[in-house]
């Protein structure tokens, strides 16, 4: 209960500010530039002629997949790719997006930009408070400092998670707005095992925003960590951003090779294990979780002990 | 039962010793001011009551509830303001008042409503903290440490930055809350006259060594005054009072000659320099001032 009500100062913190809701219309911003994107490229319908379009991919995807310097997940996405575009030619499906689908293929881009954001908004919550000098007062009320330290973490994370709703939301509004609402009854299609599988629309929405969540817990945690065990928002905003942006890159190119399974940025999108295949052959979802756990745990253990125990001066 | 008590207080900070083996009490309804020159260690004594700074030895009982055992329930009778008032500037007045009430149980709106009129913010309340005058912010402080109605207030040099006006009001509210409200008032300052305007007792610290607690109507009282002659022949005068009050305390300076003596005696002595052919120009006492007794106390390096 006294939780709930520390919780809810760090959130009239965060939302009495006019900075946090630049940052929340950054999303917006970030949802237009990618149906711009969308548009740019195949304009979101299917030309007549999407047959022959269709085909020429495939070739194309195969040719690059066959050259030698190919990375292991480009080879594994044109494989995808060729039998989903096959599956389409076959069952004469033409591509199309609509703001389901739309939305659906954004949850990862919308998670990484959402990331980053809130990484401004944790890197802050605890370290700007010992610059600003506010944290005594903070300190010296009847809350104990693990009890300022938790609601704090709560209010970041919170923060990330609205924030991913309403990347969520906004994808569906901007996106119906552009591409229409229809097509929910439609089936999403993905490659697991070599095979086409399918699975209904909006399942497929909600699954792909959750099994993204991971990389926002992991850069959220990191930063809070910073801000909270070493009180520099500069330090707590600049290196999680970083750590972030190389982890997010490097899971990627690194994507498919055995030693990866050990790297924490490759377990921060799940949905290899429902809408796919996961990065490393052999890899289960308990392992992940038990990699992403850790990670927690250990980055909590430091910032928390060094939050309680570190004067105030 | 008193409602501070301090045992063997310690900050150690690598070789250093910040705070030296400080043992305190106080008492309810009490103004004990905490005097000490730049760097004797108050800032870091007030730090360490309230649990901002760890103890390296010793321990704090307040109104009986050990600080170390049960944190919250102590600080829940602590009121406190360390140095500058920091408040959330972004935020209104009203709001920062909101969000520390939240942290205090049985904090009201109507108890809100009256906190802000004691300390006259009604106008500005709600307007951003950013816009507030050291002064404003100052009194803000104020309403967040007394809030919750403690009965332990710890001020850290609390007149910093405010003006004439500022200060004599502070005194006033200071004053009224230990006496009509029962309130234990610590007030950290290095300034003597500050505290003797207030406070009840002065606890000295210097290099981080408590060197006395002094009750002020103590200090204040002397047997002896300290009398001033103006006198034609200083040389002369002071041979003829040698004489005629062996072991006496005297001083003689241009014109002019000082001596220790009660009050009742300058009569007496005044007519023995008339007696001896000296011309006695005036009698002044002279009062020693706290300052003075204070800088006596700290080997004078108060300044
Ligand atoms: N974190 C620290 N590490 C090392 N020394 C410190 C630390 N904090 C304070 N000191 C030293 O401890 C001494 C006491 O500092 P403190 O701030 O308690 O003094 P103060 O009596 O409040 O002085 P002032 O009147 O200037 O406010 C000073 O010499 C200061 O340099
Ligand atoms: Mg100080």
């Amino acid at each position: 209960m006294k939780l709930i009500n520390y919780i809810r100062n760090e959130n009239m913190k965060i939302y009495k500010r006019k900075r946090t809701w630049v940052l929340i219309a950054l999303v917006a911003v970030f949802v237009i530039l990618q149906i711009i994107n969308v548009r740019a490229g195949d304009g979101g319908t299917a030309a007549a002629d999407w047959r022959s379009q269709l085909e020429q991919e495939n070739h194309r995807l195969a040719a690059e997949a066959a050259e030698p310097d190919a990375l292991q997940i480009e080879i594994r996405q044109a494989e995808k790719n060729i039998l989903l575009n096959e599956y389409s030619l076959q069952h004469n499906m033409p591509p199309e997006t609509n703001a389901w689908s739309f939305a659906g293929d954004l949850s990862g881009n919308i998670i990484f930009a959402v990331s980053l954001i809130s990484i401004i908004i944790a890197g802050e919550i605890a370290a700007a408070e010992f610059v600003s000098g506010t944290i005594k007062l903070l300190l010296t009320r009847s809350a104990s400092r693990t009890e300022v330290y938790t609601a704090k973490y709560i209010a970041a994370i919170l923060f990330g998670l609205g924030l991913t709703l309403v990347g969520l939301l906004l994808s569906l509004l901007f996106g119906g707005i552009m591409f229409g609402w229809g097509g929910l009854g439609d089936s999403y299609m993905y490659v697991k095992d070599h095979t086409v599988h399918q699975t209904p629309m909006l399942l497929s929405i909600l699954g792909s925003y959750l099994f993204h969540l991971p990389f926002l817990l992991i850069s959220v945690t990191l930063a809070f960590m910073v801000s909270a065990g070493f009180r520099s928002p500069i330090f707590a905003i600049v290196i999680p951003l970083f750590v972030s942006v190389a982890g997010f890159v490097i899971a990627i190119a690194m994507n498919g090779w055995p030693w990866t399974r050990f790297f924490i940025f490759s377990h921060a999108d799940l949905s290899g294990y429902f809408l796919g295949d996961p990065a490393v052959k052999g890899m289960t979802l308990g392992f992940s979780l038990a990699f992403i756990g850790l990670h927690l745990a250990v980055m909590h253990l430091l910032s928390h002990t060094l939050f309680v125990k570190r004067d105030v001066s | 039962m008193p409602l501070l008590q301090i045992r063997d207080l310690t900050k150690i900070i690598g070789r250093k010793t910040l705070v030296d083996h400080v043992s305190l009490e106080m008492e309810k309804g009490e103004i004990m001011g905490l005097l000490g020159p730049n760097g004797a260690g108050k800032t870091t004594t007030i730090r360490m009551i309230v649990g901002l700074v760890s103890k390296s030895e010793g321990q704090v009982i307040i109104d009986g509830i050990d600080t170390s055992q049960q944190f919250s329930a102590a600080m829940g009778k602590v009121g406190v303001i360390v140095e500058q008032p920091d408040l959330y500037k972004y935020l209104s007045g009203y709001d920062n008042l909101v969000l520390f009430s939240r942290m205090s149980p049985g904090v009201t709106a109507d108890r809100l409503k009256e906190i802000i009129s004691l300390v006259g913010l009604e106008q500005s309340i709600s307007a951003k903290v950013s816009t507030y005058s050291l002064g404003m912010r100052q009194r803000l402080g104020l309403a967040v440490a007394l809030m919750h109605k403690p009965s332990l207030l710890l001020l850290d040099e609390p007149t910093n930055g405010l003006d004439p006006a500022g200060i004599h009001e502070l005194r006033e509210h200071l004053k009224n809350l230990a006496h009509k409200e029962n309130v234990g008032i610590l007030i950290s300052s290095h300034l003597m006259s500050e505290m003797e305007m207030m406070c009840d007792r002065v606890a000295v610290l210097q290099q981080g060594k408590l060197i006395g607690v002094h009750r002020l109507s103590e200090l204040v009282q002397e047997d002896d005054t300290l009398v001033q002659f103006e006198v034609d022949r200083p040389e002369l005068a002071v041979q003829v009072l040698q004489a005629f009050m062996s072991g006496a305390e005297i001083t003689a300076g241009h014109n002019q000659l000082r001596v220790r003596l009660p009050k009742n005696r300058i009569p007496e002595i005044s007519q023995k320099l008339l007696d001896s052919g000296i011309s006695v120009y005036g009698v002044n006492t002279v009062k020693r001032t706290l300052e003075d007794k204070y800088l006596e106390i700290t080997g004078g390096q108060g300044h």
